[in-house]
Formats: structure tokens, C-alpha cells, sequence
């Protein structure tokens, strides 16, 4: 009986949360796809129009940012996945002077905001001359502390003994890593390519800054075109174009979902 | 010398002469532009731009797009202190001082010597030139410059009984009329309120800007170190404010900007107060009759002016500043700037522009955009310090302390005032 309510409680709070994620995304889809006019105003005959969606697309070179952000995040998430794991592994399985005061130092920058860092790294970029590039976008985050931090976390979890029994087989540390910490770490690997690939297709003022050509920009930065403060604000124009953007990026989790779900249960159960 | 440098000499020498012949005139500009209305800026923009690049085909522009007027801020200052400025950007009027803090940018009236030269920078209206100015030198040139108006639903007037071609013009009579315009329900909802006014935010501080100028008095001075936030006119404004939301004819608490046109098109404010950018969007959407007037004044009228202007970069060649400058100049000739200012809904700053048949054209189709112009005598100039954005942020602290925290107008003032001496103490 009381298994029963519980589950009746629960179902509760999901439909309520669910709710609450996704409202917002519905109301985006409703003033998306009518008139400006409707945009508060809920009638059920109003009238659809994809106008908004072809109003939008006009207004920026969407296909080209489209492109760039796409360059930009697989080269950040390909960089990150291998040195992150070349990192992680030579914490977890060298003994080596200074080990803990380097992962230290590697732990402290996760407390810096990368917007402190932006007039440095412009400075950097300039002096190099990789300002307006796809490369000098990337550059400050080919590497990231909360990756190595997650994946050392995840390397120390696998059992000393897997480790011992490769090495009996006369496998080297290359081997060891491909074979033994690699596939026991998957989950985390998805999940963290999951917040890296969302985190830089929404990030915008840094790329915003060190670039100055529709050849390099991300999509963030036709986004905000719409984002006209001075002149109050077209909602149904504004959630077109949100929704293009994030399109690709709803799009892969309605197919990837199982796949998702699948993993982050693994990785939570661990 | 030996033989290989004396017939290496003049190879060099002449390709160094070729080299500065072919560098005499031509420049590469690159020109950073924030978009503050809706998206068609950015092609009317790219078309001014490519309409001078094609008069003078020995330089070149790049324009480049960079966010709102804080980001496009951001950025000209981070590429400046790399070593790497832009020669003009268009920045917000108000950024002046921190901009000649930083040291970043060339007065415009030390370049722009020749007698045509004073004449243009002599053409705009004295209510846009107020705030380029520092220290007697002019360091910007007047682009896109906006100024709040009175809107009003004419139907609204004529249902409340009133007279549809009178706006209030003071703030009691804004009170009486409005106290008439605010509509309820049977069960004693408001459905539509007699006025609205953002008061939240840059925005709100910005429009009280307008309600203290027509209390004869300003929150800022050209010194830059100045904040006059305890005054008798800031207070009376900011009981103005409450006595609004008191009296029902102004719906209490926080009021954002962003959402206030579209609170008129509904019909959920008979009125509103906002900027003369949204001219084109008003006339566009609404389904009722509607006009402009001035803002209602305590002794008189007043308003804030706002908005962005050109500046020109130091650390910039000579053929590059020449040809920043002769950029700057052709945006701002009297026919372009109808251009821009019929695109966007901006005021055209010059006489001149007003002037051309297009404008003449214009302000007849939309009659509505001539008095925001008729307004500009009245216009004092948007708040603007040394550390502007700190100082801002305690007059809004302070203006939304009151109007959603309940705090009493002359402390809450009191309190800016004394934050903003501190900060403003070191520039004296």
C-alpha cells in the first residue's frame, strides 16, 4: 500500500519538475512558431508561421556559424579527452616529487572565472597572432582542470589488481590505459563530453571578444543579435532563433537519450 | 662599405620608397558597432560601411559586430590594452570618462582642424554634443543618439473620457489623468494601468534622469566627479515614482524595461515611457490609435538623452587616423544619417538631417518622430562619471531599494551619495 503512494508521490514530483523545465521550452516553441502578437496571448486557433524562423535566419550568416561552432567544439573536446586522460593517468598511476602540490595547482584553477582571464589571454593571442581564429578561440580551453580532476577520480576508482594482471600480461602503460582505465571510465568520458560540448556551443563573450570575422564567429554570436534591449523585445523572433541554435543540441539528446540516461545511471550506481 | 651593401643599398632604399608610396594613403579600418534595436542595424550598417569603402577604394573597413554596447565596450578596451585597438568604434556617450581614463582614445577636435572640419563638428545639436565634451576638447561625434517619449493609447483617452490630442505635462496632472486611465475589473483586478514607467535597472536610472532634469536640477556634471544623487529634486522624483504606485495608476514594484512596449501594444498601460527607438516597432504592431507627447515634467519638461557616438582610437597610424576620421565623416553626413536614423528609429542629430527630403518625407509618414526632436531643448545629458558603472549601480541600488524594498526615498539617497563621494573622492 505504502509502495504504492510512494510511487504515486514520486510521479507527482516528476510531472511537477518536468513541468517546470518545461514550460519555458514550450512557451519558446509557441512564440516561435506564431506571430509576434500571440506572443502572450494563448488562443488556440492563432495562426501558425514560419516566419519568424526565416526572419531570423536572415539576419546572420547562421550556416557559417553553424560550422564554426562545430570546428570549435570537436577541436576542444578532441584536445580535452586526450590530455585530460594523459593527465589524469600519470597523477593516479606515477609516483612522481611534487605530484600533489602539481594536482594542487591543477585544482586551483578551477577557482578562477575564465572572464578574469580575458584581457591575458587576448594579450596572449595577439602577441602570437591567433586573434580572429577558430585555434584562437579553442586555445584557453584545449585543457581543463575539472576534466582531469574528474577523470583522476575516476582512474583511482579502478582496482589496482585489473592494473597488476595487464602488467602480469606484459602490457605497457599505453596498453594499460587503452585497454583497462579507458573503457572502465566510458560513462564519465560521456558525460563529461556532454557538459563540454554544451558549455562551449553556448559560450559567448570570448568568442565574441577575440574574434572579428563572420568566418570564425559561433553561433552565440548571431544569437545575440536578437537580444535588442533598447527597443524592447520581440519574443516570438528571439525563440526562433533560440530554438535553431539549440536545435542540433536537443536534436542529439532525443537521439542519444537512452545512451545518456543508460550511462549516467552506470556512473551513479558506481 | 663594402661591395655587397653599396649595391644592396639602393635596392633596398627604392623598395622602401615603393613601399611607403603605395602605403601613403591606403588604410585598413576596423570599426566595432554594437546593435541596440532590432536586427536590421547590423545590414543598414554593413551598407554605410561598404558605401564609403567603395568611395575610397584605397582603404578598406571592416565592421565589426560585437554585442551590446558593454560587450562592444569590453572589447575595444581588451584589444586596446593588447596593443591592438580598433580606429573607430561606436560606444555608449557615457562611456567617455572611462574611456579617457583608460587612455585609449584621440580627442576628435585635435584632428578635425580644417574650418570644414569645425563646421560639421559644429552641426549637431547642442543637447548631443554636451556629453562629448571633457576638459573643452570634443572626443565624440554624435551617432546614434535616443531620448525617451511619452507614448499614449489614443482610444484609451478617448474610453477614460479624455481629450485624445492633450498628454499630460505635468505630474500632478499625469496623476489625475491616469488615476482616470487605470481600468479594473469586477472583482477589482487592474486590466489596465494608467502609466507605466521602467524603473528597474540602467533603464530606470536612466529615465530618472528625465523626471530630476525637469526638477531644474542634473545627477551629473561635465567634471565627471560629480554625483548629485541627495537633492531635493532626486527625492521629489523618486516620491513621484511611489506616489505613482500609491495613488494605482502605476503598477507597484519593479517595472523592466525590455517588456514595456509590448505592455502597450496589449492594452496593460494606457501609456508608457520609453525610448523614441521603438517609433518603428509601436508603429508597426499597434492596433489602436496612438500618438507621442513629452514626458510629464515637475516643473517643466524634462528628459535624459541617450546613446551611442563615434570615437577614434589611439595608437593608430597617421593614414589610419586620417582615414578613421573621413569614416566618422561620411557616417554623419546629413543624408546618411536619415538613412540610419529612419532604419532604426534613432534621432538624427543635425539639423542638416532633418533637413534632407527623405527626413522631410519621414517625419510627415510619422509625424509622431518630430517630437521627440521638439523634446531635445529640454534633454539633459544620461549620468556619466568616472567609474560609471559602480556609480550607476548605487543610484539603481537605490532607486529599486524604494520602489520594491519600501526603503524612504531621502535615505536610500543619502546612502548613494555617500558611496558615490567615496568613489568619485579620488578624482577630485
Amino acid at each position: 500500500m505504502s509502495d504504492g503512494l510512494n510511487r504515486i508521490a514520486f510521479a507527482t514530483v516528476a510531472f511537477v519538475l518536468a513541468a517546470v523545465w518545461g514550460l519555458p521550452f514550450l512557451y519558446s516553441v509557441w512564440t516561435a512558431f506564431h506571430p509576434e502578437k500571440y506572443s502572450a496571448n494563448f488562443v488556440w486557433n492563432a495562426p501558425l508561421t514560419l516566419s519568424n524562423f526565416t526572419e531570423a535566419w536572415q539576419a546572420a550568416p547562421f550556416a557559417l556559424y553553424f560550422l564554426n561552432t562545430v570546428i570549435l567544439i570537436v577541436t576542444v573536446l578532441v584536445a580535452n579527452l586526450i590530455l585530460c586522460t594523459l593527465v589524469a593517468y600519470a597523477f593516479v598511476r606515477y609516483r612522481f616529487r611534487w605530484a600533489g602540490f602539481l594536482f594542487s595547482l591543477v585544482m586551483v584553477q578551477l577557482l578562477i572565472s575564465p572572464e578574469i582571464l580575458i584581457v591575458e589571454n587576448y594579450l596572449t593571442l595577439s602577441t602570437i597572432g591567433l586573434t580572429d581564429t577558430i585555434i584562437g578561440i579553442a586555445l584557453p580551453y584545449l585543457t581543463s582542470a575539472f576534466g582531469i580532476f574528474l577523470l583522476r577520480q575516476t582512474f583511482l576508482t579502478v582496482p589496482k589488481s585489473l592494473d597488476e594482471a595487464a602488467q602480469m600480461e606484459g602490457a605497457g602503460a599505453w596498453r594499460i590505459l587503452w585497454t583497462v582505465y579507458v573503457p572502465l571510465a566510458r560513462p564519465v568520458y560521456l558525460a563529461y563530453g556532454l557538459v563540454s560540448i554544451s558549455f562551449h556551443w553556448n559560450n559567448f563573450l570570448w568568442p565574441l571578444i577575440v574574434t572579428n570575422s563572420p568566418e570564425v564567429r559561433p553561433v552565440t554570436v548571431g544569437l545575440s543579435v536578437f537580444a535588442t534591449v533598447e527597443s524592447g523585445i520581440e519574443w516570438s523572433l528571439v525563440n526562433a532563433a533560440t530554438l535553431m541554435t539549440t536545435a542540433p543540441l536537443i536534436i542529439a539528446f532525443l537521439i542519444f537519450q537512452r545512451q545518456f540516461v543508460a550511462n549516467f545511471m552506470r556512473a551513479g550506481i558506481k | 662599405m663594402n661591395a655587397r651593401m653599396r649595391t644592396a643599398l639602393p635596392l633596398v632604399m627604392s623598395a622602401a620608397i615603393a613601399c611607403s608610396a603605395s602605403m601613403a594613403q591606403a588604410a585598413d579600418l576596423e570599426f566595432y558597432f554594437p546593435v541596440g534595436v532590432n536586427a536590421p542595424a547590423v545590414a543598414t550598417i554593413e551598407q554605410l560601411t561598404n558605401a564609403w569603402a567603395a568611395q575610397n577604394p584605397q582603404h578598406s573597413v571592416k565592421a565589426v559586430y560585437a554585442g551590446n554596447y558593454e560587450e562592444t565596450t569590453t572589447k575595444a578596451l581588451t584589444a586596446a590594452q593588447a596593443g591592438d585597438p580598433p580606429q573607430v568604434a561606436v560606444l555608449l556617450a557615457i562611456d567617455i570618462f572611462t574611456l579617457i581614463e583608460e587612455d585609449v582614445i584621440l580627442p576628435i577636435s585635435d584632428i578635425a582642424t580644417s574650418d570644414a572640419d569645425k563646421a560639421w563638428i559644429d552641426s549637431f545639436y547642442d543637447g548631443f554634443m554636451v556629453d562629448t565634451m571633457f576638459d573643452g576638447k570634443v572626443y565624440s561625434i554624435p551617432f546614434q543618439r535616443s531620448t525617451p517619449v511619452f507614448y499614449y493609447n489614443k482610444d484609451a483617452f478617448r474610453a477614460a473620457g479624455l481629450d485624445p490630442e492633450v498628454t499630460p505635462a505635468t505630474w500632478d496632472e499625469m496623476v489625475e489623468m491616469g488615476k482616470k486611465l487605470t481600468v479594473k475589473d469586477s472583482n477589482g483586478n487592474v486590466t489596465q494601468w494608467g502609466t507605466r514607467i521602467p524603473n528597474l535597472g540602467l533603464a530606470g536610472a536612466w529615465l530618472f534622469g528625465g523626471l530630476v532634469k525637469s526638477k531644474g536640477d542634473g545627477l551629473s556634471t561635465d567634471t565627471g566627479t560629480e554625483a548629485r544623487f541627495n537633492t531635493e529634486a532626486a527625492k521629489a522624483s523618486l516620491e513621484f515614482l511611489q506616489r505613482l504606485a500609491d495613488e494605482e495608476v502605476m503598477a507597484p514594484g519593479g517595472i523592466t524595461w525590455g517588456d514595456t512596449p509590448k505592455a502597450f501594444l496589449e492594452g496593460q498601460a494606457a501609456s508608457i515611457w520609453t525610448s523614441t527607438g521603438n517609433l518603428a516597432f509601436i508603429n508597426e504592431n499597434a492596433e489602436f490609435d496612438w500618438g507621442v507627447g513629452f514626458l510629464p515634467g515637475g516643473d517643466g519638461p524634462g528628459a535624459p538623452v541617450g546613446g551611442g557616438n563615434f570615437y577614434i582610437f589611439k595608437d593608430i597610424t597617421d593614414e589610419e587616423r586620417d582615414a578613421a576620421l573621413d569614416f566618422v565623416r561620411f557616417m554623419t553626413t546629413p543624408e546618411n544619417q536619415a538613412i540610419w536614423s529612419m532604419a532604426t528609429g534613432y534621432i538624427a542629430p543635425s539639423q542638416a538631417a532633418w533637413e534632407t527630403p527623405e527626413m522631410q518625407a519621414y517625419s510627415e509618414r510619422l509625424p509622431q518622430a518630430l517630437v521627440a526632436l521638439e523634446q531635445m531643448p529640454h534633454a539633459y545629458r544620461e549620468f556619466a562619471t568616472f567609474q560609471r558603472a559602480r556609480v550607476t549601480q548605487y543610484l539603481v541600488d537605490a532607486i529599486e531599494g524604494v520602489i520594491t524594498g519600501g526603503t524612504d526615498a531621502a535615505t536610500a539617497l543619502a546612502e548613494a551619495q555617500e558611496k558615490a563621494d567615496e568613489v568619485l573622492g579620488e578624482y577630485r
